[in-house]
């Protein structure tokens, strides 16, 4: 127990510290060509993201030749809080980096590795997850889209849905149902999709935030054909690569979520501080001071409860327990604008300031509030998540 | 950052735990709460064991370690609800004598609590607040040497301790930050056992009648002890919250157990999705209350900055999760929960007692709300709320 480093981490820190700063893509191009969806790479990110490769800064816990440096588990945790902290995007197609390259790298042949790992690492290509359809959320098990295995490879039909990026990305992880009269769970397949296959249609939904901004979509299959080598890991043997790619994605992500959310507090604590147009000032009363204490509490509480959750459970691997991070910090993102929303008052409702794709960092504090159900409805609901932690971690019986 | 507990802290814990589920079952704590039985064998035990003598630097005749070995020890000693007098000597009376004593102060009370001497401390009036400066007691030079305390002090855990270090006001108009501490002895001040909720933690109300305290019971110099009056506090704050965190994972453990094994409607009662949601709360509010205990206990340890703010974050973690889990032990333990017979009670009122302590979850929020920069601006103060 401590609460430094010893000198060799720190020495880590300071060797990626300079570095980012070297080598950072700079506010003008951000600004000017921003990133319009969650699989679109502007040129700035593809050389950004590919300079983090060559250096061994994209993955640290990774070998060289996957854009890594074999970092130890303490080492990915410095990387992940000085990332953090630098406020510099890392993965502009979170979910090609974080759940679908895992997945390939675990699950893929080596030809596949080649031609579909690296790439993405590399940013030459980016991917949308084909998990959620209309009849298929929570209970993901249930999906239905069927790929029926013909002479010239499978031929898929059906629909997903809440599909991220898929406007812009090159490939989809899609999960599909293989064996339709096997028992759900071993009826299904992955496959890797390219997204300019002829019979895919895309329609974007918009956000309920914005009827012009749309990340996810509806992604219709109509006898699209999938070369039977894009088969990812056995056939019918999907279910265990999604447990795989959403555990991978749920690693070190509250690292970035704390420091978020500890930013976006202390921005608050300020804002209660100072007079506001109308002449107010929130820290004045004393339910807001409690509310805030509360919610600075928290964002301080999810950070430990991470470092905690290091410590004992997940070293070197991911594991139920990070539901409770899960959990904790989406609800926390949620009911933080909340508190600021109702602290606001009427003033809230004026939503009129701009707001920018780069969802939760900006933008007014309703909108915000808004935005922050993404958290606890993507990737498994609240509901999920405690019944995660009821059922595997504490073991209470299903039904 | 690094929470992970060292070879030889684990060890401390488990064997701990070993003598303490032998030592201290649930028969033990009702003797003392059925029958006024004092569990002095278990404390015999714990001196033996050197608990007292942990913390203390070896020149004072202690064994040198720090307050993380505290933490584990008093982390399994809420497991257990253990009764006595470690509490308050160990993480109380002694950090006082500590931060306020002089050298000789520190030899000669510190040295006694090694070889199991027992000690207290006696700071809050009755709303229990727990600031310094909110001291209970007044003090004042007495004409010819030494000190006169008067006042009535509440809430002093094991009141029958043999050394009992209380803090107190100096007039105002007095130089420097206006705090004292002294130590009196068992039996000089006119002491009250008080009815509490959680019997297995008596406490007393002790009343001071212009006492004389002669210089050598001073600690330090009289209106120069608030800083380490705060910081004593801040160790009893921090190892209170890991009591309690403790406890807590006591109900946890009891109504989970409880949950698997009951049968309602064909079925266990835990695999009903309302029970299973408090279970996912409950757990929540427990890992918080547990990383932000330990964050607090290593501020403690390493003399962090941080330290104050880390004590009032860790108690108010601790006292929501207490709220909490005493609230739902008994709800989901449905009848049996609601009687004397079952051990829920003990552990729900001790949690509950925990959070009522050395300020409430409510009141360190307000703490730590002063510590972030969130005042009310005194010109604006009397605000209208918010409107909604
Ligand atoms: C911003 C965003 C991005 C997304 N991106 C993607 C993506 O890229 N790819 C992809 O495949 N999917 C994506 N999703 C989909 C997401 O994973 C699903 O929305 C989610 O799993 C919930 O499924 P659902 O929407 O069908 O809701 P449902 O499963 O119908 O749930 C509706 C309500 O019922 C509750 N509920 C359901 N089952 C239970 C249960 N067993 N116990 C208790 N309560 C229950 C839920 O908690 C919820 O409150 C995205 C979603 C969002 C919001």
């Amino acid at each position: 127990m401590r609460l430094h480093y010893d000198q060799a981490t720190e020495d880590f820190r300071a060797e990626l510290r300079a570095w980012l700063e070297a080598n950072r893509p700079q506010p003008e191009e951000m600004s000017r060509e921003p990133s319009q969806s969650s699989a679109h790479l502007p040129p700035w990110a593809r050389t950004w993201q590919r300079r983090l490769f060559d250096a061994g800064w994209l993955v640290p816990g990774w070998p060289p030749e996957l854009g890594g440096r074999n970092a130890t588990p303490v080492q990915q945790m410095v990387y992940f809080e000085e990332f953090a902290g630098s406020r510099l995007p890392r993965a502009l197609n979170p979910q090609g980096l974080s759940i679908v390259t895992p997945s390939l790298i675990d699950f893929g042949s080596e030809e596949q590795k080649q031609r579909f790992a690296l790439p993405s690492l590399r940013a030459e290509i980016t991917w949308c997850l084909g998990m959620s359809e209309p009849g298929a959320g929570s209970d993901l098990a249930g999906l239905s889209t069927r790929a029926e295995l013909a002479d010239d490879g499978f031929v898929v039909n059906g629909q997903k849905v809440w599909t991220s990026g898929a406007q812009h990305a090159d490939y989809c992880l899609c999960f599909v149902r293989t064996d339709p009269d096997a028992p759900k769970h071993k009826g299904i397949s992955v496959l890797i999709v390219d997204m300019r296959s002829p019979g895919i249609t895309i329609r974007p939904l918009p956000q309920l935030t914005d009827p012009k901004q749309a990340d996810f979509n509806e992604v219709f299959f109509a006898s699209v054909v999938v070369p039977r080598e894009n088969l990812l890991g056995p056939l019918h043997g999907g279910w265990s690569i999604a447990g795989g790619s959403l555990a991978h994605e749920r690693g070190m992500l509250w690292i970035d979520q704390a420091s978020s959310l500890e930013r976006t507090v202390g921005r608050f604590i300020e804002l209660a501080a100072q007079a506001l147009p109308d002449g107010r000032r929130l820290a004045d009363n004393a339910v807001v001071r409690d509310q805030l204490a509360q919610l600075y509490i928290d964002a301080q509480a999810l950070k430990f409860m991470g470092y905690h959750g290091f410590a004992t459970f997940a070293r070197q691997h991911v594991s139920p327990e990070h539901s409770v991070l899960k959990l904790f910090g989406t609800e926390l993102e949620r009911r933080l604008f909340l508190t600021m929303t109702e602290a606001l008052g009427a003033a809230a409702i004026d939503v009129s300031t701009p707001t920018g794709r780069r969802a939760r960092d900006e933008g007014p504090t309703a909108v915000r509030y808004l935005r922050s159900f993404a958290g606890t409805i993507a990737a498994g609901t609240s509901e999920i998540q405690r019944n995660i932690i009821a059922e595997r971690v504490l073991g209470l019986p299903r039904r | 950052m690094d929470f992970a507990f060292s070879d030889e802290q684990t060890a401390l814990r488990s064997s701990a735990r070993a003598m303490l589920e032998r030592h201290c079952s649930t028969a033990v704590v009702r003797d003392l709460v059925e029958r006024g039985i004092a569990p002095e064998p278990l404390w015999a035990r714990m001196v033996g064991l050197d608990w007292p003598a942990l913390a203390i630097t070896e020149s004072a005749g202690g064994v040198g370690q720090g307050f993380i070995e505290v933490a584990v020890l008093v982390e399994e000693l809420g497991r257990v609800i253990a009764p006595g007098p470690f509490l308050a000597t160990v993480t109380q009376f002694a950090p006082l004598v500590r931060e306020c004593g002089t050298p000789e102060q520190r030899d000669r009370f510190l040295r006694a609590v090694a070889t199991g001497a027992t000690g207290t401390l006696a700071i809050s009036g009755p709303a229990g607040d727990w600031r310094p400066e909110r001291a209970a007691l007044t003090a004042r030079p007495r004409p010819g040497g030494g000190w006169l305390l008067d006042g009535s002090v509440h809430h002093v855990l094991d009141g029958g301790a043999a050394e009992i270090a209380v803090v107190a006001r100096l007039d105002a108009g007095s130089d420097g930050d206006g705090i004292a501490a002294f130590v009196v002895p068992r039996g000089a001040a006119r002491s009250e056992p008080v009815q509490t909720l959680d019997l297995s933690r008596p406490v007393t109300t002790l009343r001071f009648e212009s006492l004389t305290v002669p210089d050598e019971r001073v600690l330090g110099t009289p209106g120069r002890c608030a800083a380490g009056v705060g910081r004593a506090v801040e160790e009893a704050t921090v190892a209170l919250a890991l009591e309690m965190v403790g406890t807590c994972q006591r109900i946890f453990d009891t109504v989970l157990d409880y949950a698997k094994a009951r049968e309602q409607f064909g079925v266990a009662i835990g695999s009903f999705q309302a029970i299973k949601h408090k279970f996912a709360d409950m757990f929540v509010a427990l890992e918080r209350a547990r990383a932000t205990a330990y964050f607090a206990a290593l501020t403690i340890a390493e003399d962090d900055e941080r330290r104050t703010l880390a004590a009032s974050m860790a108690k108010v973690a601790a006292g929501d999760c207490a709220r909490l889990l005493a609230q739902e032990g008994i709800q989901t333990m449905g009848g049996i929960g609601y009687t004397w017979e079952h051990d829920m009670q003990l552990f729900a009122k001790r949690a509950k007692q925990g959070e009522l302590l050395l300020g409430t979850s409510a009141q360190h929020r307000q703490r730590v709300a002063e510590l972030i920069g969130l005042t009310a601006d005194a010109s604006t103060a009397v605000t209208a709320p918010v409107p909604a």
